[in-house]
């Protein structure tokens, strides 16, 4: 037991004289940068921290500049990341801002007065029925008002405000299954129902058998309607079915003018419509 | 045998510890395994071999870290005496006391070594959070650690 204890001295001796000369003398140069290179390789961020000349003395140059370089490599590699999510950003921002200049443009050259909304909730169960808008009575948004929307330049009809709260609206569209448009077809200028399918297409119907409706013929709102103001882009004739047996009118699917899916800002036009169309004066809670 | 064995022990020890602090960090803790083995070490072997198992993971230590070269070298050699101390007086092969020893253990290193780096670069290595955390963790490693060493013990008669 006895030597056991002073074989257990000695050694504790030894090992701790021997840290003790780790501890004091410096390490050779060799040494040092071996043991900087295997901590580097290992635990690479041990080496990010303040104090890093510190670690690095007694190291020949050429092998802290390599280590420097791939410091520095990784925290361009940080910068790059950074920047790439910065410029997917502003692309999407030079995109926007080169549609909204588009669409002012285009809301200035029309004949009506209104005000600029963005979309801020479609529903995915109701998609093509209505959508909300950033504007309310506050905004002097009423019910029935005309809300256009913007696509290849040229305002089209979106559908109307349906529902008005003080912050914000609802805004039913024409394709909307319940929504409906007194309409006129070029070139003879006939006029016929424009009603929503609830899809992404339109129909136009009530159309006399005899008419002359064309693939392709432009669809605008007809003075007769009082919900939307004359002239405004509906859509286009897709396809005309011709006449079922039991019936003495046409029918035909259109082509709505504004596109639900790519909408982003409406243009609702203030349209001063008479106490009855306008709807409750007080705002909806 | 064990002339090859135990250095495979030594670099699969810190190997191991080396992967797990790389892969399995939670909130930037791991359990230190080489703290876990050079108890584990110093508990099974004879007092020479322990306390030179503790010096050379010290030294392991030492060559990842980016601290004082020699630091945990002499606090894992101090360990391992005490240990050898301890278990002529106390039954250590038990879970329990492993777990007592290790969690007061860890607590130790961790301020001496900090002590020796403040004296030796003027530098703080530990964080609170290592501090308040690492030695519950090294606490629960060190049974398990242990078992694996004394069923290699078993084995292949080393240690």
């Amino acid at each position: 037991m006895s030597r056991e204890k002073d074989a257990a001295n000695y050694a504790i001796v030894f090992f701790v004289a021997l840290s003790v000369i780790f501890l004091i003398s410096p390490a050779s140069k060799i040494a040092h940068t071996a043991r900087i290179a295997v901590s580097y390789s290992l635990y690479p961020s041990l080496h990010y921290g303040a104090r890093y000349s510190y670690f690095v003395r007694n190291v020949p140059a050429n092998f802290v500049a390599l280590l420097e370089t791939d410091q520095e490599n990784r925290g361009l590699k940080e910068k790059v990341r950074a920047l790439e999510m910065k410029l997917q950003e502003s692309a999407a921002m030079t995109s926007e801002n080169e549609r909204l200049a588009r669409e002012m443009r285009l809301s200035r050259m029309l004949p009506w007065a209104g005000s600029w909304a963005r979309i801020v909730n479609k529903t995915p169960a109701d998609w093509y029925g209505s959508f909300y808008i950033d504007k309310g009575s506050e905004h002097g948004i009423t019910v029935n008002d005309t809300v256009l929307g913007m696509q290849d330049d040229r305002a089209g009809l979106a559908g109307r405000v349906f529902e008005v709260y003080p912050k914000f609206s609802k805004v039913l569209l024409l394709t909307n299954s319940a929504a409906s448009a007194v309409c006129s077809i070029a070139p003879s200028g006939m006029q016929a129902l424009v009603e929503g399918k609830g899809t992404w297409l339109l129909k136009v119907n009530y159309v006399p058998e005899d008419a002359e409706m064309a693939e392709g013929a432009e669809i605008t709102t007809a003075p007769g309607g009082l919900l939307f103001p004359p002239g405004v882009y509906v859509g286009k004739v897709r396809k005309v079915y011709p006449r079922e047996s039991f019936m003495n009118f046409i029918t035909a699917d259109v082509a709505p003018a504004v596109n639900v899916n790519t909408l982003e800002e409406v243009f609702v036009l203030r349209r001063n419509l008479p106490r009855e169309l306008a709807g409750p004066q007080e705002p909806a809670k | 045998m064990s002339l090859i064995l135990e250095p495979l022990l030594y670099l699969a020890s810190g190997g191991f510890y080396w992967w797990w602090t790389q892969n399995l960090t939670v909130f930037g803790l791991a359990p230190n395994l080489l703290f876990a083995a050079a108890l584990s070490a110093a508990i099974l072997a004879g007092p020479v071999k322990g306390i030179a198992w503790c010096f050379m993971l010290g030294l392991y230590a030492d060559m990842l870290g980016s601290g004082v070269f020699g630091g945990w070298a002499l606090v894992y050699s101090l360990m391992g005496y005490v240990v050898y101390v301890i278990k002529r007086h106390f039954d250590m092969a038990s879970p329990f006391s492993q777990l007592v020893a290790a969690l007061a253990l860890s607590w130790g290193c961790l301020l001496f070594y900090q002590g020796l780096s403040l004296v030796f670069a003027s530098i703080n290595p530990a964080g609170l959070k290592i501090f308040l955390v690492e030695p519950f963790l090294n606490a629960l490693a060190v049974p398990v650690v242990f078992q694996v060493f004394y069923w290699l013990k078993r084995r292949s008669g080393i240690l």
